[in-house]
Order: structure tokens, then sequence, then C-alpha cells
């Protein structure tokens, strides 16, 4: 039972850190990130390479093996996310928007399947790494019972930090640009905002916590191949985003809850329907459609809104600090 | 330097010309929308930019303004060569500018459409957000209190936490220009700003935009209120086909036969048919 509760307590925080990437990404600035679980795939695979030692008579074949310990190896992973965020970004953002841009990011995602699922020397093709080092397993003592609700609460812990960071991010200025490049780039380009480079901002950033999420991934399970980053696996997170409401990091941990861990992964832990073995897992996207369309239909703004800030937010007085304005304030500075 | 600029036509050393255009030509699939138009802008002043439908005056505008690239000619921005440079480059030079429809930043409040404006904002670099979040809160509160005085004065203060797509449309050109105000320009670009607002409206709109003249901006305003014209503003550009046609003071123009042809007839047959 323990394990069971900890593996979804896993998935909720995980799934909570890979909202909060894509929502900077879509939620705050507009980028229709199609080919989001491949940067989550990239710093899986990275995390691990940089936590497995060198192939040799493993069986398995990948590049790098580096043997370097939690978190730098998850640290790295975020980073490598970032850097194929950036190569993906120079090529895209500058002349793609809306929809041209989700189609060729699709379209990425499905090259960068197929390029890990067959180039066997990279991550070892569909087999996928695996016997990926369990973190702090050994100074610790654990047990494989035991590493589970312990690596439950490290993710818990990075998640809360990530948060923490990317709060402060959507309330300062930058998240606020963010967010005026969303809702009208001319605009925002008219004020003097480089809007190539306030999207890639937020691509990189994004794109780390799809790295993080995708590391501790590889991390909790041990493993990680192709069937666990199938392209439709975007649209999983696009639904967390959506159910718990877009532009809001306590909507991204309720939808990780509602979708995640209880539309998702509790199903698989129900009992069995009799005659039909293993029916009730196949379920789980269907569900998840159906509360989606719900969701857009009769609550679009998601199940806790984006909220609006408040001028007491920005440090003023409301009124009493407007003093009347004299011509002199309106002169150029 | 061009024969018809408005610098021509009251005497070049009066003023310089803090916006020029020389023989700047656009066109969409062989369609000529701006055909050599040339004219300058007198630095300081209130010019009107005035033309029948079609005149490429939005392209113009577009163009001065970076959104949109010319096929050929040159723009400055005082001695400044600012063709077809980025519009985000032309705005931190000072360069604002607001559109035909209103553009508001919709899903951001009030108060935020104008806190977007400062160029270069120290809360826009990850590093200061991390690691410097003092200055932001300090330059967020100086930067807050300026917005709320504008929008005192533009009367949008009771709607500052509304969302802006809330607005009205006569709320929305107000907005706009209070949002360009808030980035400091030297140089004001103002497509139809008075085009659907009430009457009452109107008349505050051209107060507002005779301070900001008051306070040293210079102004380039499309319009098509030839009253609201007459009564704001110092100089007018007549565009016809893409091509400067005309420039000088409106009551000298209302003699030049080619602009009643071209476009003073067409209105003052418009304002008899009503």
């Amino acid at each position: 039972m323990v394990y069971y509760v900890f593996t979804l307590v896993f998935f909720c925080f995980d799934y909570f850190i890979l909202a909060m990437g894509l929502n900077i990404q879509y939620g705050e600035t507009g980028i229709l990130n199609f080919a989001y679980i491949g940067f989550v795939a990239i710093g899986a695979y990275f995390t691990g390479v940089f936590s497995l030692h060198s192939a040799g008579n493993s069986g398995q074949h990948y590049i790098l093996g580096l043997g370097l310990p939690f978190p730098l190896n998850l640290l790295l992973g975020g980073l490598a996310a970032m850097c194929f965020a950036f190569v993906v970004a120079l090529i895209t953002l500058r002349r793609l928007r809306t929809d041209y841009l989700a189609i060729v990011l699709i379209s990425l995602s499905l090259v960068l399947y197929d390029f890990c699922n067959n180039y066997v020397s990279l991550f070892n093709g569909a087999d996928g790494l695996y016997n990926v080092p369990e973190p702090f397993a050994k100074p610790f003592g654990l047990t494989v019972n035991s590493f589970i609700p312990f690596f439950a609460c490290v993710t818990a812990a990075v998640s809360l930090l990530m948060w923490f960071v990317m709060s402060r991010v959507m309330r300062a200025p930058l998240g606020r640009t963010f967010r005026a490049i969303r809702d009208d780039h001319v605009v925002a380009a008219a004020l003097g905002k480089n809007v190539f480079r306030m999207q890639l901002k937020s691509m990189l950033i994004g794109s780390f916590y799809a790295g993080v999420g995708g590391g501790l991934l590889i991390q909790f399970g041990g493993s990680f191949n192709p069937t666990a980053w199938l392209p439709g696996e975007t649209f999983v997170v696009f639904a967390v985003l959506i159910v718990g409401g877009a532009g809001n990091n306590i909507g991204m941990f309720v939808g990780a809850l509602l979708v995640e861990t209880l539309l998702i992964h509790l199903p698989a832990f129900l009992p069995e329907i009799p005659g039909h073995p293993g029916l009730i897992e196949y379920f789980d996207n269907a569900v998840v459609g159906v509360v989606l369309m719900l969701v857009l239909w009769f609550r679009p703004q998601g199940v806790v809104p984006a909220r609006l800030p408040r001028t007491a937010s920005f440090g003023v007085t409301e009124r009493l600090a407007v003093a009347p304005l004299e011509p002199a304030a309106l002169d150029p500075q | 330097m061009s024969e018809t600029g408005v610098l021509d036509a009251i005497g070049r050393t009066e003023r310089r010309a803090a916006l020029r255009c020389e023989g700047i030509t656009k066109a969409f699939q062989g369609v000529h929308a701006v055909n050599g138009a040339t004219f300058d802008v007198p630095e300081g002043q209130l010019t009107a930019l005035i033309g029948p439908n079609g005149a490429g005056k939005t392209t113009v505008v577009n163009i001065l303004s970076g959104a949109m690239t010319c096929d050929s000619g040159r723009a400055f921005i005082g001695e400044t060569e600012i063709t077809n440079r980025p519009s985000y480059k032309i705005a931190r030079l000072g360069l604002l500018r607001t559109f035909q429809l209103s553009r508001e930043l919709g899903e951001l409040t009030v108060l935020e459409n104008l806190l977007v404006s400062p160029a270069d904002q120290a809360g826009e670099s990850l590093v200061n957000v991390l690691l410097r979040p003092g200055l932001i809160r300090r330059q967020e509160r100086e930067y807050a209190e300026r917005a709320l005085q504008l929008l005192d004065v533009y009367g949008l203060y009771e709607q500052r936490d509304s969302r802006a797509r809330e607005l009205s449309g006569g709320q929305k050109k107000l907005l706009e220009i209070a949002r360009a105000v808030m980035a400091s320009p030297e140089i004001l670009l103002l497509d139809e700003p008075m085009a659907g607002v009430n009457p009452a409206l109107i008349d505050l709109i051209g107060e507002h935009i005779l301070d900001l003249k008051r306070s040293g901006v210079t102004v380039l305003m499309i319009e098509h209120n030839l009253n609201v014209v007459e009564k704001i503003c110092d100089y007018v550009i007549v565009l016809a086909e893409g091509r400067t046609l005309a420039t000088g003071r409106l009551s000298d123009l209302r003699e030049n036969a080619d602009v009643v042809k071209a476009y003073l007839g067409e209105v003052i047959d418009a304002g008899a048919a009503r």
C-alpha cells in the first residue's frame, strides 16, 4: 500500500514540474510546444547516461557513462534539455509562430523519437537505458521498497524548490513580458521588447523543467525507453495544464493530481474487471479526453484559474499614492 | 531632402526633422501601397497625416515603426537611419506607436499594460529575478507609481485592476496612448486615435495629444476628422496613391486644387451628404 501511495505521490510532483515547464512556454508565452515530451526524454536520457558508468560489458550501448552522483546528473540532464531547446529555438522561433510552429515542433518530436529508437549507440535504441543507479541507495542503505517513499519525498522537495523559482519568474517583469508576447507579439515588439530573445528565454526555462522532470522519471524507475515518451505523451502534459488552469502554478499541481495521478496512474492499481484483465489500464487516455472536453466546455479557465495581480502587489498603496500628475511628468526621460 | 517636406514649407531653419521619410515604396503582390512617400515630421510639433482610404497612411506608419519592411527608400529618426530595422530597436530609439484597431494586451490588467512599456527593466533579466529581488521590487514600485499617475490622467484609474479586454472601445484607445506615453517616447505615431469614439471622448483625446506636444513629444497622427486636424495639428502631410501630395498648414492646403481634388473635396462632399 505504501508503495502504491508513494508511486502516486512521485508522479503527482513529477508532473507538477513538467506542467510548470510547459506552462511558462505555452500558458505564459504562447509557444505551442508540441515537442515537449522530446525535451523530457532528452533530460531523462542524459540524466541516465551521466549517472550510469561506462557501458563496457553491460549489454547496453550508450554515450558518455560518466557515473556522476545525484543531483549533479539531474542538473546536467536539465541543462542538456536546455541546450537542445536552444538549437530548436534558433531554428524555429525566428520565423514561425502559432500553428506553423506547432506543426514543425510535433514533426521534430517524431524525428527525435525515431532517431533515439533506431540509433542504438546513442541511448540503447528501443531497449532504452536500464539499471540506472538509484540515488542515495547505497549510503542510506535503501531497499527497493524503501527507495520509493524516499525518492517520492526527494521529488516533492525538488518540485517545491522549482515552484518557488517559477513563482518568482512569473511574478517578475519577465513573466509579464512573456504574457504580453502571448497576448500580442506585435504590440510587445512595438513597445521595445525583443520577442525572439524573450521567447528563447521562455523555451530555455521550460525545457530545463522538462529535463529535470524527465531526469527524475529515470531515477525513480531506474530505466527509460521509447515507450515512455511516445509523442502523444505531450498531450497528457497539455491536459494537466488545461485541466489545472494555465497561468497558475497551483493549478499545475491540481492538474497533475487530477490527470496524471488520479486518471492515469490510479486505475493501474484498481482491481481488475472480471473477465477483462488489464482492460482498465486502457481506459486512461479515453477518460483524460472526456475530462479535457468537459473542462474546456464548462470551465475553460481550468480548475484553478490564473490570478490577476492587484495594484497592491506592486508595492504601492492605492489612491493615496497617486499625486496629481504635473505636465512635466509626461516629459520623455 | 524632400521637395515636399514640411520643413521646406515652413522654412528649414525653424525646426529640425524628428522623423524623415525619403522615397519609401511598398508593394503588395504588385500593387503599390506606398509609392515614393517623402516627408519630414518637425520636432516637437503635432503633424497630421491625411489622405483618402488606400493612400498608404497606415502602411507608412507600419514601415516607420518597423512592423513592416519597405521595398525601397530610407527612413530616419533625426540623423539615425531606421530603414527596415526591427520594431523593438526602433521603439528603443524613442519612437512609439498606437494601432488603427486597438491592440490592448487583453489578458493583462490595465495597470500591467502600462508596466510592460518601460524598456530594459531589471526584472526582465533571469539573473536579476533570481539574485536581485530587492532591485526589482524598487523598480516595480517606481514604475507602478508612474503608471497609476498616468491612469489617473487618462481616466482609467478605476479600471486599473480589470483585464484590458474588458474596457470599452474609447477606453482602449486611451489605454494605448497611455501605454505608449509610459515608455517615455520622443516620437509618437498615432494611427487614427479618434476613430470610432464618441464626440466627448474625441475632445478629451485631443487634449491629451496636445499635452504630449506641450511636453516636447513629436506627434505624427493619422486622422480623418478634419475639424480635429484643424483644431490641434500644426502641420499636415497629404498622401494620395502612396505619394506625398502636399504638406503645410491645413488652411493653406484648402486652397490647393490637387488636395481638394484628391481628398478634401471627397471629405467635404461626404460631410454635405450627411
